[in-house]
């Protein structure tokens, strides 16, 4: 499987690490607990196309939004995470 | 009291030992050390990648990288090496802390890396063939001109790596750049895969 940073270009999947799927979100202080319960533990098993984070340690150290369809690896979309290369976002 | 010895040594000091070996006839590889550099690591501080960008023009004449490449000026070498961010490289102290924190500070974190890291170009006839051992880069001169750049894993290993110009003999200079404390161990792994080519190691304060 190979990533193509939006950054780097094409590169083996061996510069980049894993952290997990993209869509939970932190939720706010006064949430409650079976919200941050979720948020902590619950995950879906993604049959298909998942949204995931992924890290670009071997390269350009910037963190990716990849879409992904598990099933077949095919990779429709990589972008820079919120934060990351911030001149390029939304460019 | 203890004596204490503050020379400066290369992180290679102990590996590098200048010399031919490995393969017979002419040295397909050169392994040659850069010693004596300054490098200052440029970051932008957030949402002022732009303003960073305007102080470096302002500073160096020319815009800094803002893709895989280098920009070489009379003085610096300017090495991106991720998104909003570059090195710079020059010597003499010319474009070192003193000099690019009065101008950069505002707008961008800077960090003297002038011996955090090590610095190796490789040459040869068959330098090529050896990096190709090493890295997943395609560095076909089709695709890797002068002045590509790219960062990048050697051997699990970090690197920064880029195309200087080519030698006066014509043969293409790629420059490695690695963590001081990773040097050594990809230094082995560099000698070995040059071995079978013929490998002439060497230092030099030239760049």
């Amino acid at each position: 499987m190979r990533i193509v940073c939006p950054f780097c270009g094409e590169r083996e999947l061996g510069e980049f690490t894993y952290l997990g799927d993209a869509k939970p979100v932190r939720p706010t202080a006064d949430a409650g607990e079976d919200a941050v319960h979720d948020y902590v533990y619950l995950r879906d098993n993604v049959a298909g196309v998942m949204s995931e984070n992924w890290y670009h340690g071997g390269g350009c150290r910037a963190w990716l939004k990849v879409t992904r369809n598990t099933l077949t690896h095919e990779i429709a979309a990589v972008e820079p995470a919120a934060g990351a290369g911030a001149a390029k976002v939304g460019a | 009291m203890a004596e204490f010895s503050w020379d400066v040594r290369s992180p290679l000091d102990r590996a590098l030992a200048v010399g031919r070996y490995g393969g017979h006839g002419d040295a397909g590889v050169a392994l040659t050390e850069i010693r004596n550099f300054d490098l200052i690591q440029v970051m932008a501080r957030r949402g002022k990648a732009a303003e960073m960008a305007k102080a470096a023009e302002g500073r160096f004449g020319v815009a800094a990288p803002e893709t895989p490449k280098v920009v070489q000026t009379a003085d610096a070498t300017l090495i991106w090496s991720g998104p909003d961010q570059f090195l710079v490289r020059s010597k003499g102290d010319k474009h070192g802390m003193a000099a690019l924190a009065p101008l950069l500070a505002g707008s961008a974190s800077l960090s003297d890396q002038s011996h955090a890291r090590v610095l190796v170009s490789v040459s040869g006839a068959k330098a090529r063939t050896m990096l190709a051992k090493l890295s997943s880069i395609d560095l076909h001169p089709g695709v890797f001109a002068v002045g590509a750049a790219a960062a990048t894993s050697m051997d699990h290993t970090s690197v920064t790596l880029w195309r200087g110009n080519d030698r006066a003999d014509g043969q293409a200079v790629f420059n490695v750049l690695v963590f001081a404390t990773f040097a050594e161990s990809l230094w082995h792994t560099m000698q070995d895969s040059a071995a079978e080519y013929g490998v002439a190691i060497g230092h030099s304060e030239e760049f």
